[in-house]
């Protein structure tokens, strides 16, 4: 009977193929197997042959939902029986795909963008329910697809902006290219593209981001329980994936705005073996400097340009290798007499495999660099500064789905970090009064042991578990100081000297970092959950202004300076409404922040050997409840987020020359109380929509003068107890509408996008600041860095 | 480092970004002692300034007053007494006896009792020895100034000195009296038409063209160094900058440098002046930072005393600058009148004129 069970499905289901309509497809082999079918299969786009990453498979009639993987493949274990399979995907039609399931097999999926169909737009192709069902905390994935969907800045897509729209995500101000995330520092901020971290993604000086968004698939930011094979930083991890090329097909795109001006090409080396995608972005902003009236400014010179490469080769069904290079490059030649230029080279080779079917494999190495200089031709003591960070890791992890919801994942990594703080070369072309002046490199290592278990009690709760294992070494050569144990670290007080040898270890830190999160189902609709998560980082942003600068210098954990130690803790609840179109959650947690770094008054940071004496050691502190609604379907879709929080500091010091506000607890300088973001997309039609963002948030705190003093001819103001006073609150509106003309083959086809940032000129100050200037009195000054509407224009199209 | 600065002007590249005043509530300011002044090795009548801070604000509401009838001390490590006497025409300003001079290698301190009875006093000051400058040199400095055709423009003088290996120096630059020949146009000069002398013609006085003209220009910014980047070597540092009104660099300019050697907790204090006095508002500025003295007040040390008692070694070099040594010069500013007739103003050259 067991045997002629399969021959009845199987007659059936051909009685079935051949008396419906639609045609099912059959799919594998029939060798009689009824149970454990595996149905394997690739998502690709219709045109390009692109892998489409993070589209949904659902199977109804199991109420079974997969996501494909970042070769857009998926996997399905089902028995044997007849399915009708439906495909999604952001901003492509949906497909419903009838199926036999008669044996293992493969399929493989077209799917076609659609024109924005009136009635199913969806804003993120995620499983729908993934928000309530998974026990992820505070991770927000943002396909490239929906990032476009908001208004451009200055004609560009901005990745790490349009994170800064998202619930317990903050920027200092307009022109501030770091993240703040629950309260930490930009810092604390992993940025990885590829899977290798990059120390300064900016252009201009923060006006940009460098990544191009036409080479990026997704990015997902994790800032609640992080994932343990994340380590190293201690708020949020920016995950940046890149997008590989079509396996079958050539194809490119190229897009041009008033600043800047972009291309990429992308398609198959060998036919389904070997693809490559390419993208190249400049900017054309000297002519527009030299049309300023400023002088100082029309006699700048200012360059700008980032690359891609990403080569993927899926050699075989289980196991495929990409490689990705990015570099960027800025270079700002001032009227006078400085050139300042940094520029970031990132190379990463990520192979993943499969080992059967319970075992997969995620192996990558890269390489990453940093560096930025300074030339100054003034006349006067020439010389070049120069600065930079190495950054060279490995890591693997392993994945074992031990059962349908029960999978344990394991792995370790390691990193190598040299760090050039300062060089200070006296340029040769002229006898030089000053002498080269280096400070010490920095090298250090840092390794990782990580496992999650993630499983399944039933329908109601879902648990995940994990543990991290930091381990990290200072090394030398370095000659370090000591100093009198009962003053403050300072020239003064250094009594002794110690040199460690090359390689030498200097001091090691290691610490467990366990993180865990609970997920309680009230419903298919509804869940709470509730996490903890604890982070050590090693390295340190030394800056002692409001945003990062190019300029800003890392520094490596060292015998003075202890590594960040970050405890959060989290609880949120989520529900979705109307089969998903709604979907809301609301989140608390606390955070405690060791070892965070603060900076003595006029700190001293630059070319500094010893900088020890100019910091001071503090914590942290930071707590805020996130709401958050969103809509995923119809003609508007968008979200809102609110968050209040706060972000505090206090010094720890017994010396009271180095006390900030007499030791209390003070506003960290991105402490923002209320933080609302309003998003909306609306479809008109078809080929036109308009999006708006608008952005609401207390001003942030600033010291205000306690008196003013005469000095040296100059009026000054005596600040005492900082960030005691707030700016104006922030608020800003913008606004954009694109439209995509479809021609035949004429060369205005393609998509136009207008739009107009701070739409009602709001003058939202960036800082405040107190100056005496000759013929007028002391006065506070505001600078607004986006103080009018600011238009812009951007055409791209594919090709 | 200058080139942070700078960095500002990025965000004023594109035409989106803008400054301007803004009203702010700042609280009723505190009237915090004040102390500004210096001793030096240079013999002379050294002063010391004593105010009072006002409340600080956009409205100039607060006005700084001076303090009266302190009496205020300098006493060295040897026990060495000397009474500042405060002027009666300069109040708040307390001199030091005629050919005071502070001597090498001696530690001051600086008492003040105020006329409540408060008793202030400074921490020690040593004062360390300072190099010569070997040479002054001239550059032309021209500043473009936006919506103006013409720049603004002066001259930066630039040290050379040998900086000893030995030690760690600090460096505080402050110009000295200078004295310029002024030209004058007394054929245009035309007064003020009154019932008496109706005509609007210019009425020519027979005298003078010529002058030597005394003043004492202060540097808006501070310049300091330390040796970090050029111990032990010569260098060459910017030490003043004179703007050209039309009026200094017509014919030739003399000015007297004043190099001093500082501590490095005066160092630092005078770093901290001068890094708010440099702010631009740029993204990139650092937080206002507590520029903190070394006064106290002994029976209440928590009390706030601003300013700075500096003592040091002083050492003076003077510059003649020929009208050719500039590279760009304003156009000639025309004085109609006679040139006695400006202050500071006087027909003889000083005894030492010896350019």
């Amino acid at each position: 009977m067991k045997r002629l069970l399969p021959l009845i499905l199987f007659l059936l289901t051909h009685v079935a193929f051949t008396q419906t309509q639609p045609k099912r497809e059959v799919v594998g082999r029939d060798i009689g197997q009824l149970k454990n079918i595996k149905i394997s299969g690739r998502i690709m786009d219709e045109i390009t042959g692109e892998a489409l990453v993070g589209a949904t498979v659902t199977v109804p009639e199991l109420n079974v939902t997969r996501i494909t993987d970042s070769n857009g493949g998926f996997e399905l274990v089902l028995d044997r029986a007849e399915y009708i399979l439906e495909f999604r995907y952001v901003g492509y039609e949906t497909i419903k795909y009838p199926i036999v399931a008669v044996g293992d097999g493969r399929i493989s999926i077209r799917m076609l963008q659609e024109d924005f169909q009136l009635d199913d737009v969806v804003i993120f192709g995620r499983d729908p329910e993934k928000n309530i069902r998974s026990t992820d905390m505070g991770a927000i994935t943002l396909s490239m697809n929906s990032i476009k969907e908001l208004p451009p800045f200055l004609g560009e897509v901005d990745i790490i902006r349009s994170m800064a729209t998202l619930p317990g995500v903050s920027q200092v101000g307009e022109a501030a290219a770091g993240l703040n995330v629950r309260g930490g520092g930009a810092d604390q901020n992993l940025i990885q593209f590829a899977g290798a971290p990059i120390y300064n993604p900016t252009h201009l000086f923060g006006l940009f981001t460098s990544f191009n968004a036409d080479v990026v698939n997704d990015v997902t930011l994790y800032k609640s329980v992080i994932p343990t094979r994340y380590g190293g930083r201690g708020s949020s991890i920016l995950d940046i994936l890149p997008k590989t090329g079509s396996i079958d097909k050539w194809g490119g795109d190229l897009m041009l705005s008033n600043f800047s001006g972009k291309i990429g090409v992308n398609g198959p080396l060998i036919k389904n073996k070997l693809s490559v995608r390419g993208g190249f972005r400049g900017s054309y902003i000297n002519w527009f400097l030299g049309a300023l009236s400023n002088p100082d400014l029309n006699n700048s010179q200012a360059n700008f340009y980032d690359g891609n490469l990403v080569i993927s080769a899926p050699i075989s069904e289980n196991n495929e290798f990409t490689y990705s290079y990015y570099t960027s490059y800025d270079d700002f030649a001032f009227a006078s007499d400085t050139t300042i230029s940094w520029k970031n080279n990132s190379h990463s080779l990520q192979w993943k495999s499969k080992f059967g079917e319970k075992l997969s494999l995620e192996a990558l190495g890269y390489y990453t660099q940093y560096d930025y200089s300074i030339f100054n031709r003034s006349g006067i003591n020439d010389f070049d500064l120069n600065s930079g960070i190495q950054d060279f890791g490995i890591k693997a992890f392993m994945t074992y789905q031990i059962g349908e919801n029960n999978r344990l994942t394991f792995g370790g990594d390691f990193k190598d970090l040299t760090i050039q703080p300062g060089e200070l070369i006296p340029s040769s072309e002229q006898e030089s009064g000053i002498l080269p002046k280096k400070v010490q490199d920095e090298f250090g290592r840092e390794s990782g042991v990580h496992f999650q278990h993630e499983l399944e009690f039933g329908e109601k709760i879902g648990i995940s578990y994990g543990l991290r294992y930091d381990m990290y070494q200072y090394l030398g050569p370095r000659t370090v100081r000591q100093y009198a144990e009962n003053q403050p670290k300072s020239e003064g007080s250094a009594i002794s000297e110690r040199s460690y040898a090359d390689g030498e270890n200097i001091i090691s830190y290691d610490g467990l970092g366990p993180r865990g999160s609970i997920r309680y189902s009230l419903s298919k609709y509804s869940s709470i959950k509730a996490g903890y998560n604890k982070m050590y980082q090693f390295i340190h942003l030394i800056s002692n202004t409001a945003t990062i600068a190019p300029t800003d210098v890392w520094k490596l954990s060292d015998e003075f300076l202890k590594p960040q130690i970050v405890d959060q803790y989290s609880l949120g609840f989520y529900n979705n409404f109307k089969g998903n179109i709604f979907e809301t959650s609301i989140e608390v947690y606390y955070k405690d922040i060791q070892n965070v770094v603060e900076y003595k008054d006029g700190a001293n940071l630059i070319l500094q050997n010893h900088i020890e004496t100019e910091l001071v050691p503090a914590q942290g502190r930071a707590y805020g409840i996130e709401l958050y609604v969103k809509k995923n379907l119809g003609r508007l879709t968008g979200w809102v987020s609110y968050t209040y929080s706060r972000s505090l500091r206090r010094v720890i010091t017994p010396f009271e020359e180095e006390m900030i506000n007499d030791g209390e607890w003070f506003a960290s300088n991105f402490d923002k109380p209320h933080d609302l973001t309003l998003i909306g997309n609306y479809k008109v039609s078809t080929n036109t929509s308009i999006s708006a963002t608008f952005g609401y948030s207390t001003g942030r705190p600033v010291t205000f003068p306690e008196a003013k003093f005469d000095y040296s001819g100059n009026n000054l103001a005596f600040f005492d107890r900082r960030n005691e006073q707030r700016l104006p609150d922030f608020h800003r509106l913008d606004f954009s509408v694109n439209f995509k003309l479809k021609g035949k083959g004429k060369f205005y086809d393609g998509d136009w996008t207008f739009s107009i940032l701070n739409v009602y000129g709001r003058r939202n100050p960036f800082s405040l600041f107190f100056v005496d200037e000759a013929g007028a009195p002391p006065q506070a000054l505001r600078l607004a860095v986006l103080g009018v509407p600011l238009p812009s224009l951007s055409y791209s199209i594919k090709f | 480092m200058r080139v942070f600065k700078k960095l500002f002007y990025v965000l004023l590249m594109l035409p989106m970004a803008c400054i301007d005043p803004y009203e702010v509530e700042v609280g009723e300011g505190e009237q915090l002692l004040t102390i500004e002044g210096m001793i030096t090795t240079q013999p002379g009548r050294q002063v010391i300034r004593l105010t009072r801070s006002a409340t600080y604000g956009s409205v100039f509401e607060g006005l700084i007053r001076p303090v009266t009838g302190a009496t205020v001390i300098v006493r060295d490590d040897l026990g060495n007494v000397v009474f500042l006497a405060e002027s009666a025409n300069d109040r708040g300003a307390y001199f030091t006896p005629e050919n005071f001079a502070a001597q090498l290698g001696r530690s001051y301190t600086l008492q003040i009792q105020t006329p409540d009875g408060t008793v202030y006093t400074s921490f020690p000051e040593k004062v360390n020895a300072v190099p010569e400058i070997n040479n002054l040199s001239v550059q032309t400095v021209r500043i473009p100034v936006e919506g103006e055709l013409n720049d603004r423009s002066g001259v930066q003088l630039i040290a050379e000195i040998n900086d000893p290996v030995d030690e760690n120096n600090f460096y505080f630059w402050r110009n000295g009296p200078s004295v310029y020949v002024l030209e004058t146009r007394p054929d245009l000069f035309t007064p003020r038409p009154s019932d008496a002398n109706p005509s609007r013609d210019p009425q020519p006085k027979p005298c003078c063209i010529a002058c030597f003209r005394s003043e004492q220009v202060s540097n808006q910014s501070i310049f300091i160094a330390n040796d970090d980047n050029f111990n032990g070597l010569t260098t060459r540092i910017p030490v003043a900058f004179i703007e050209d009104d039309g009026l200094r660099f017509v014919k030739t300019y003399r000015i007297d440098v004043r190099q001093m050697s500082i501590s490095q907790e005066a160092y630092r204090f005078l770093r901290l002046v001068k890094q708010q006095t440099e702010i631009s508002g740029s993204v990139f500025d650092p937080p206002p930072a507590s520029i903190r003295g070394n006064m106290i007040n002994l029976e209440n040390p928590e009390e706030v005393v601003l300013g700075y008692f500096i003592v040091g070694a002083e050492t003076v070099r003077r510059i003649y600058i020929d009208q050719n040594d500039l590279t760009f010069r304003q156009n000639k500013a025309i004085i109609p009148d006679d040139c006695r007739e400006v202050p500071g103003a006087q027909v003889a050259p000083p005894a030492d004129w010896n350019p």
